[in-house]
């Protein structure tokens, strides 16, 4: 989990308001719910003496910029992944919407299911559909706590 | 729908994508099978004598000669073998006269013996997801050893009695030495124990389930334990190498315990076995002689740890291994004497026993480059075809072609 | 056998052993999943390792240089270990008065160092030795 107060200390802290929001600290917290993105603070990108902590917070945010990331925040580790599918059986989604694929321990049938395993490794897909997601959003996190191996996130 | 024989379990819902017979993209496979699957492509074995390469036909004359001109001759392996080619290995070692093992002889034989010969209950994976609502695992890791285990059968799915999900329907005992990946997922319901302190909890869980106060430092947990295990409408307890080796080859209390447990619910064992057939072996072996390792056919059947492969090696005069790699799993001591015997090896790809092997024979991977059948860990029988053309013979036509010619 | 720490190993399999098992057991893939020993925290400040280094097992039977790797859970005096040819060169092959050979569970000495991790040529080379 990144905090709040991680990515706050490697912003400029002027409160500045060129991003559109009051505060540093709101910007902050844009960032992680990734309703901005770093481009978005003009001086830390313009600004020399900035460069340091513009390095330090794309480092920082890197797991949530990369490509894994899907848009409900959810990391998946590829290399921690045992492809047990506990998160697929497990994901209220798939067992509402594949009861006769995932639902029952088998892989996925009707096409609805947004964890899957391929290539022996667990992938998200249908990423709307995942109870994270939308405005109402519910913290489920079903393929967290059933992971032998901490291969899931969010971030 | 394609199959995995990379663990006991058997998956069948796989999803191969041919690429120009090749295996592309895969799903369902779990992190095992899916390296399974991509090991058809590297580190196959090759025919050799002697340690020069020669055709397959060749190989296979020179496994003939090996095992004709023996004595005492040693067959070995077979988890990793097809049903059939199980059986034409109990019949090649009648024909002769030899000793055939397998790796449960040092493993979880005895176990396995005492539930296919109906000393230990027993049901099956299907049943466990359609209404287990306690899972044990004890000295068993299926989450590293057998990745689906918990998700297809014994604790994630829904089944028919067992709608709820896991949270509310179903509880999961680990009882281990280490807090292995299962016992992360059991989280509360992790009993960690000292090394070889299988045979005390045991104890300390029939005189829970007896509702006398157990001699344990937690005596509150394991009261609650029993009481728990008391109230199970459908109980399962899946056992794995820890258990077998901490108990030594004395199960009597660990029968007693899962007695106690019957008389007050329905209780039954299922062992997670390693190779994808050690089922199918043992309970072939079983069918022919009444035990499922460590048989000699010579002067009639015999059976004993004399004719397990720990012992045998210091008598036998020719060993063939077939799908197996004892000298990479047996003590250095052991595995000296294998190098220095006169060895036959079958096998997929290469290690440490085809290294040391006099004759080396290469063999199709069953499930994917040869169809058969075998036995799932808990007995259930499933058939299979092969997925892609191999070069390779099947393990079934390599015994039958040096048995025809012994 | 003199000198180290006496430690009781325990072995274990895990997956991605087994997935570099599946690769190839000649690998270097498979040697790192392999040639390891999990310490308890303690016991390496004792003995002077660190998370990495190489570690000397030995016993009465053989010796193995493995990597340490440092354990979550705190097991003094315990020690895990994939079981693997690198575990088979320390265990006895003695079958026991009940009948039983033991692969599970052994007495090792271990000590920090002992130059870089055993390869598998090098173990095949011990057991071919007369």
């Amino acid at each position: 989990m990144i905090s709040v107060m991680e990515v706050y200390q490697l912003l400029p802290k002027t409160n500045c308001k060129r991003c559109g929001l009051p505060t540093c600290m709101a910007f902050a917290v844009a960032l992680i719910s990734r309703e901005k993105t770093i481009e978005d603070c003009t001086p830390l990108l313009e600004e020399a003496k900035y460069e340091k902590k513009l390095a330090g917070l794309r480092e920082l945010l890197a797991p949530i910029l990369s490509a894994d990331a899907t848009e409900t925040g959810m990391v998946i580790h590829p290399e921690k992944c045992y492809g047990c599918g506990n998160c697929v059986v497990a994901c209220p989604v798939n067992v509402a919407s594949d009861p006769k694929g995932t639902a029952i321990g088998r892989g996925p049938v009707s096409g609805k299911a947004i964890l899957m395993v391929e290539d022996g490794v667990v992938k998200c897909v249908n990423v709307d559909e995942c109870r994270r997601f939308g405005p109402e959003k519910v913290l489920c996190n079903a393929c967290i706590a059933t992971c032998p191996s901490k291969a899931i996130e969010f971030i | 729908m394609a199959f995995c024989t990379g663990c006991s379990l058997l998956c069948d819902d796989i999803v191969v994508d041919l690429d120009g017979g090749k295996i592309g993209k895969t799903m369902n496979l779990c992190r095992k099978g899916h390296a399974h699957y991509s090991s058809i492509s590297s580190g196959r074995l090759t025919p050799s004598v002697d340690g020069s390469e020669v055709g397959v036909e060749d190989a296979m004359m020179a496994a003939a000669e090996v095992l004709a001109g023996a004595d005492n001759p040693l067959l070995f392996g077979w988890g990793g073998s097809t049903l059939e080619a199980q059986r034409a290995g109990v019949d090649l070692a009648k024909k002769l006269g030899g000793a055939i093992d397998d790796p449960s002889s040092y493993s979880q034989g005895l176990i396995t013996e005492k539930i296919i010969a109906g000393d230990l209950p027993t049901c099956t994976l299907d049943d466990v997801r359609n209404f287990a609502d306690v899972s044990i695992y004890w000295g068993d890791d299926p989450s590293s050893s057998h990745p689906r285990h918990m998700s297809r059968f014994s604790y994630f799915p829904r089944g028919e009695k067992r709608q709820r999900g896991y949270e509310e329907d179903r509880e999961a005992i680990v009882i281990d030495v280490r807090k292995s990946p299962t016992a992360q997922i059991a989280a509360d319901g992790f009993f960690k124990i000292t090394p070889g302190g299988d045979g005390a909890f045991i104890e300390a869980l029939v005189a829970s389930l007896a509702g006398k106060i157990p001699k344990v430092e937690d005596k509150k947990r394991m009261l609650n334990l029993g009481t728990k295990l008391r109230k199970a409408k459908f109980g399962a307890i899946f056992t794995g190498q820890g258990l077998a080796h901490s108990l030594r080859g004395d199960l009597s209390g660990f029968v007693s315990l899962v007695g106690k447990l019957s008389e007050i619910t329905r209780f039954s064992v299922i062992p997670t076995l390693g190779d994808y057939n050690t089922r199918g072996f043992n309970q072939t072996l079983f069918d022919e002689t009444g035990h499922v390792n460590s048989v000699t056919f010579k002067d009639g059947v015999r059976h004993g740890q004399e004719f397990s492969i720990a012992r045998l090696l210091d008598s036998c005069d020719a060993v063939m291994v077939v799908g197996s790699d004892p000298a990479a799993a047996l003590p250095a001591a052991i595995a000296k004497k294998l190098a220095k015997a006169v060895t036959v090896a079958i096998g997929s790809h290469r290690n440490m026993t085809t290294d040391f092997a006099k004759v080396s024979v290469p063999m199709a991977v069953a499930g994917i480059e040869a169809g058969g059948s075998c036995l799932r860990t808990d007995g259930v029988r499933v058939e299979f075809d092969g997925l892609v053309g191999s070069d390779h013979l099947s393990d079934v036509d390599i015994i039958k072609r040096i048995m025809e010619a012994v | 056998m003199a000198g180290g720490k006496e430690l009781t190993v325990i072995t274990f399999r895990g997956i991605f052993q087994e997935v570099e098992e599946a690769r190839g057991m000649y690998s270097d893939g498979y040697r790192d999943q392999s040639a390891v020993v999990a310490l308890d925290g303690g016991d390496m400040k004792e003995m002077g390792v660190e998370a990495g280094h190489p570690v000397h097992l030995e016993t009465a039977s053989g010796d193995v240089v493995v990597a340490a790797k440092l354990s979550e859970e705190a097991h003094p005096g315990v020690a895990f270990m994939p079981a693997s040819p690198w575990s088979a060169q320390l265990l006895s092959g003695e079958v026991g008065e009940d009948g039983f050979l033991e692969l599970k569970m052994f007495t090792v000495r271990a000590s920090s160092g002992g130059g870089r991790v055993t390869s598998i040529e090098e173990i095949e080379a011990v057991i071919r030795a007369p």
